[in-house]
């Protein structure tokens, strides 16, 4: 909700700059961003009373002097002669309606009128709906204004449970559905109780006749309507979080008032009902709990003192609560005020001891295998449970997904992993380790989970010259697990790659398995690798194409091997992702040595075209034969 | 040619994978935890709306509950949990005070977009003993944050709301960019929670607190769009050993 300082200034005293009020807002617990001298708002689902001028400054007197009495209209009102039926007081249990006639619409608009349109860059509507507009910016009551002239019959209240066309008054035609609370005139539905009014008895530039309604609706009642029909509604939004049940008759004599300062009102009258009373909330005086609840020393008459500059007053040991703090109903809201006004960074700090507990190693058999898992180059995935169509009976439907193409929750984390794969090997990735764990749900007979590993690997064994050539097989798992498991047979799967969209040929082998089979060997692993112990800075990837390039040296004069590989392993270049001996033979006969290096080139920036490759592989050949005793057979 | 028998060859160098960071932070996170007492417990990531909500006095007209907010599953009978808070509840309930808890895990909301997705991650805590204040819970966030982002770092609380807990704050950190951020959730145990839960009110109450791992591991490892984390692209998972 966008507030202008200016608006919020004028009603307070001592004058404050915004970054004052700033301060003062964030310590209230109201957060917000300032653009220019507009504070954007957010406000908690539990304060509606802040919706509105008026609700802030309440909070707001907590540090300053405020202003809050605007002008009413005071004087004594006619009965309205309405012909209105409330079907469902229990949804609407106030209900005030004020009729207006003017002799002439206003063509210019002053003072705080002006301002609210001026100062927020706001479009203007109509002039009735244009003050019912400020006045909810105000107060934050929302009132809505019918054309007097369009309410020809009797005008009923209700809960509508059928479906039902309605335009509303943004031309916008929607079918509503299931239960809705409108009010109908002539069996056709002309507001959206909270939401929207109706197209056809709406205000125009002409309306110089007007009848406002002005309610209390259950915030229950009002709650997902404007997001089911998408209709962007600040009534709505006020509605939901809740209003002040007490305020409507003050609200329409605050309309009249700014009525009268731009036309003459020939004529007027008004009607209220109400259904049911709300009685103020009382609380006990109870200043120990509240110093027990914050962990601080506050005397009695400094509590009190904190309460009443935020309108809660106390009496004969009570606390009575104003008519527009719904929230607050317990000695724990009771101390959140307190804090509030205390500041809760001004709270000071006492140690906290938490007996220590000694069932705390639940997962170190997840832990093992995963250590394990990453001493043979697994790297560990995360994957979304949303999957796509499956055949198997069990799997879990999402009645609202995100995505209509993902409404089922996945039966088993290998066809995530085989996504997994295929996603990295168009990245040109020629040997691919991983593994996720995970719970994994199906229905029947009621919701089952499951937890479970799942390994997926294909292509190189590792990036080094020992196993370079090796691929990745079936065996390679079984002796891997093997080593760590003798005793233990897994099922490692072949997957097809028939009907996976790839050219790549290499086997891809697969495991899934339940936690709860591993047996407690697993606990006796020592791991090599360990959880990093700092946090490293990301650096952006690349999504364009990489190129390889294969260098191979003869080297005749063993001792410059070293030398060769510090220059290579240690060459930088901004192209140059990742370097790696792919290659390392020593041929006693012939008294030489071979050793290849791989280079990947790749560009964070854009796809690197082979003049580029060219300069900096030209650059490491020649650096590299600068070495004595090195050659690059067939160069 | 000179003797070169004891040439060696080279270093062989075997790739070692990674944890995923976000595991890597949560683990941190519950490791941290429960040096300082708490005990961890899980629980599932389909719940029921009682524990999900009624239990945590999240009421039936709040917005959260709405379809637009939570994944529901099977015909709404059941939801994908949209906080780890459900797994406290059923550990208040199967034990008395004084107790303390940690659950992490992954939790579902219907967002998605460069700073939110429908599944991520939280760590949550909860501690009901006698006399525990917002005092103590301030000292309990302090040396959170202090053990995540260094002693030198600025922290301030700003009132919030939370059906589950009153008094409700939200705790932010200073960023370099001189720029607030907002690092947790916490408050005091609302006491229709722990009545909800068959623990005397007046007797006990409690503190809690809840983390996003995402947002912590976006602003320890500087990623900047939290959907990179759940890609596994290796390129960016081999950079987190």
């Amino acid at each position: 909700m966008k507030i202008a300082y200016s608006h919020l200034a004028q009603h307070i005293e001592e004058n404050p700059c915004i970054e004052q009020i700033s301060d003062s807002l964030f310590q209230l617990g109201h957060e917000h961003e300032i653009d220019g001298s507009i504070f954007d708002m957010e406000f908690t689902p539990n304060r509606g009373d802040c919706l509105s001028i008026n609700g802030l400054l309440r909070d707001l007197a907590v540090f300053y002097k405020v202003d809050l009495n605007q002008e009413v209209f005071t004087e004594h009102l006619n009965e309205l002669q309405l012909d209105f039926e409330n079907l469902s007081k229990n949804i609407c249990p106030k209900i005030s309606f004020l009729k207006l006639e003017i002799d002439k619409v206003p063509e210019i608009y002053k003072g705080s009128l002006n301002d609210y349109f001026e100062d927020l860059s706001l479009n203007k509507n109509n002039f009735f709906t244009d003050i019912s507009n400020y006045l909810s910016y105000e107060t934050g009551q929302p009132t809505h204004c019918y054309d007097a002239n369009t309410i020809n019959s009797k005008l009923i209240f209700h809960e509508l449970k059928k479906n039902k066309e309605f335009e509303t008054l943004l031309d916008k035609k929607i079918t509503l559905k299931k239960k809705n609370s409108v009010f109908s005139l002539n069996n056709e539905v002309i507001n959206l109780a909270g939401v929207v009014g109706g197209k056809s008895t709406s205000c125009s530039a002409n309306t110089k006749t007007v009848i406002i309604e002005c309610a209390f609706f259950k915030p229950e009642a009002i709650i997902g309507k404007s997001v089911k029909y998408d209709i962007q509604s600040d009534a709505a939004h006020k509605f939901e979080r809740g209003v002040d049940p007490d305020c409507q008759d003050r609200v329409l004599r605050r309309f009249i008032k700014l009525v009268s300062e731009h036309a003459n009102i020939k004529d007027m009258s008004i009607i209220s009902h109400k259904y049911k009373d709300y009685p103020a909330h009382q609380i006990p005086v109870n200043v120990k709990k509240i110093g027990q609840i914050l962990g601080i020393n506050i005397n009695e008459k400094v509590y009190l003192s904190y309460l009443s500059k935020l309108g809660l007053v106390s009496n004969k040991g009570f606390i009575t609560v104003p008519s527009y703090r719904s929230d607050v109903k317990t000695q724990n809201d009771l101390a959140e005020e307190v804090a509030r006004v205390i500041g809760y960074d001004n709270i000071p700090t006492s140690e906290i001891s938490i007996p220590k507990n000694k069932n705390t190693s639940h997962k170190d058999l997840e832990d093992k295998l995963r250590f394990f898992l990453l001493d043979n180059g697994f790297y560990e995935v995360i994957n979304s449970p949303f999957v796509g169509f499956t055949a198997v009976e069990e799997a879990i439907k999402v009645d609202n997904p995100l995505d209509s193409n993902r409404e089922y929750l996945r039966t088993n984390i290998t066809n995530s992993l085989i996504e997994n794969l295929l996603f990295n090997e168009r990245r040109q990735k020629d040997s691919i380790k991983l593994f996720e764990i995970s719970d994994v749900y199906s229905s029947s007979n009621g919701i089952k989970k499951k937890r479970k590993l799942s390994i997926i690997a294909s292509g190189r064994v590792g990036e080094n010259y020992k196993d370079f050539s090796k691929k990745i097989n079936k065996k390679y798992l079984e002796m891997l697990f093997q080593e760590i498991l003798p005793n233990k047979a897994f099922d490692f799967k072949i997957i097809s790659r028939e009907l996976l969209d790839t050219k790549i040929k290499n086997e891809i082998v697969t495991l899934e398995v339940d936690i709860n089979s591993f047996p407690s060997d697993i606990l006796f692993y020592k791991e090599a690798s360990q959880a990093p112990k700092n946090f490293a800075q990301y650096s952006p990837i690349s999504d364009l194409p990489s190129s390889i390039k294969d260098i191979s040296y003869s080297i005749k004069d063993y001792s410059k091997t070293k030398e060769l590989q510090d220059l290579l392993l240690n060459y930088k270049s901004d192209i140059i992702k990742n370097i790696y001996i792919f290659d390392y033979f020593k041929n006693e006969k012939k008294e030489e040595i071979k050793i290849g290096f791989r280079f990947t080139f790749q560009s964070k920036k854009a796809t690197l075209n082979s003049a580029e490759i060219e300069l900096v592989y030209n650059d490491i050949v020649n650096k590299s034969l600068n070495i004595s005793g090195i050659s690059i057979p067939g160069l | 040619m000179p003797d070169h028998k004891d040439i060696l060859p080279p270093k062989l160098v075997r790739d070692r994978g990674s944890l995923h960071p976000i595991n890597h932070i949560k683990d941190s996170i519950m490791e941290l935890l429960t040096s300082f007492g708490f005990e961890i417990v899980d629980g599932p990531e389909i719940e029921t709306e009682e524990f999900n909500f009624d239990m945590l006095n999240i009421k039936k007209s709040h917005p959260a509950r709405q379809m637009h907010d939570t994944f529901y599953v099977e015909n709404k009978s059941n939801l994908l949990r949209t906080h780890t808070s459900p797994v406290q509840i059923r550990g208040m309930l199967e034990k008395k005070p004084p107790l303390a808890f940690i659950s992490g895990g992954k939790v579902y909301r219907k967002d998605d977009d460069a700073t939110h997705l429908p599944m991520f991650h939280q760590v949550e805590g909860i501690y009901v003993d006698e006399n525990v204040s917002f005092a103590q819970l301030k000292d309990l966030i302090y040396k959170i944050i202090y053990s995540l982002f260094g002693e030198e770092v600025e922290l301030r609380f700003r009132p919030s709301y939370f059906p589950f807990t009153e008094p409700s704050a939200e705790v932010d950190i200073l960023s370099k960019e001189g720029k607030w951020l907002e690092i947790l959730g916490c408050g005091l145990v609302n006491p229709v929670v722990l009545k909800n839960c068959n623990i005397n009110s007046d007797k006990y109450s409690g503190l809690a607190f809840g983390l996003g791992i995402e947002r912590i591991a976006m602003l320890k490892h500087g990623v900047m769009d939290i959907r990179e984390f759940y890609k596994s692209n290796l390129d960016f998972l081999s950079q987190f050993k």
